[in-house]
């Protein structure tokens, strides 16, 4: 399942494709929703396909279409920075991954993993009340402002 | 072999560093976008595994989870339509051609 998901996700990174790397994302995102799965969250699983798989990535595909000429889609997808860049997030990787086996080796799971959906509907609208409304906030805020963006110039108030 | 808690960190840290490398190399916007999209899978990958290896009796991560895809799917909303305009503008999704700006 890891070798899978890196393997995408380099896919996602690398691919001359935009269309073929959004596919390789899609099914990447898949693969997170069954690592949640395994790690107990059921709740989590189901909202990371509803949301990502069949919301974001439908949008992302819709602007892909709408804005490649078919004819220049194989374009070179790096610019020249790569090398750099590509070093800068091997020594990021390399750091994180030393720090985490340094502090978090042999930390096992104990418990049965539960049904989690009546706990988070409880921490969601009792101790998360304030963020939960201001999410809210954050959703009409975006949706406004994709509204405006889509707009024509002349449209504009 | 019993799964540990540094295999998921170890995991979620290499997809944090593919989502940097192709935040910074790609040309394309909507290729950034995606990047963007994976370095924040792997924050929810951490999220879920700290809250099932550590408190394994509260739901606290899965919370945060369920906000950062919720400001994920704002943020992609925001992004996809600015990606949208500029097409409209300069014909070009390359960021090397947004050089408007420049005087």
């Amino acid at each position: 399942m890891a070798a899978l998901l890196i393997g995408l996700s380099l896919v996602v990174v690398t691919s001359r494709s935009v269309f073929r790397s959004a596919i390789a994302l899609t099914a990447a995102l898949g693969v997170v929703a069954g690592l949640f799965a395994l790690l107990g969250a059921d709740f989590v699983a189901a909202g990371q396909l509803l949301i990502y798989v069949g919301g974001i990535m439908i949008i992302m595909l819709f602007a892909i279409m709408f804005s490649h000429r078919p004819a220049v889609g194989l374009d070179r997808q790096t610019n020249d920075q790569w090398l750099w860049g590509a070093l800068f997030a091997l020594a990021v990787a390399c750091g994180l991954i030393v720090q985490f086996r340094a502090v978090y080796r042999g930390v096992f799971s104990t418990t049965v993993s539960m049904p989690t959906t009546i706990s988070i509907g409880r921490l969601l609208l009792g101790d998360m009340v304030v963020p939960f409304e201001a999410i809210s906030l954050v959703l009409l805020a975006a949706l406004v402002g994709a509204v405006y963006f889509g707009m024509d110039y002349e449209e504009r108030l | 072999m019993t799964l540990s808690l540094h295999h998921f960190l170890m995991l979620s840290a290499i997809l944090f560093g593919i989502g940097i490398y192709g935040v910074l190399s790609r040309r394309n916007i909507l290729g950034i976008l995606m990047s963007i999209e994976l370095m924040f899978n792997a924050a929810n990958i951490n999220l879920i595994a700290f809250n099932h290896f550590l408190y394994p009796n509260q739901v606290w991560g899965q919370g945060f989870v369920i906000f950062v895809m919720t400001l994920a799917a704002a943020e992609a909303v925001v992004g996809l339509s600015l990606v949208l305009a500029i097409y409209r503008n300069i014909k070009s999704v390359y960021t090397e051609k947004l050089n408007i700006l420049h005087g």
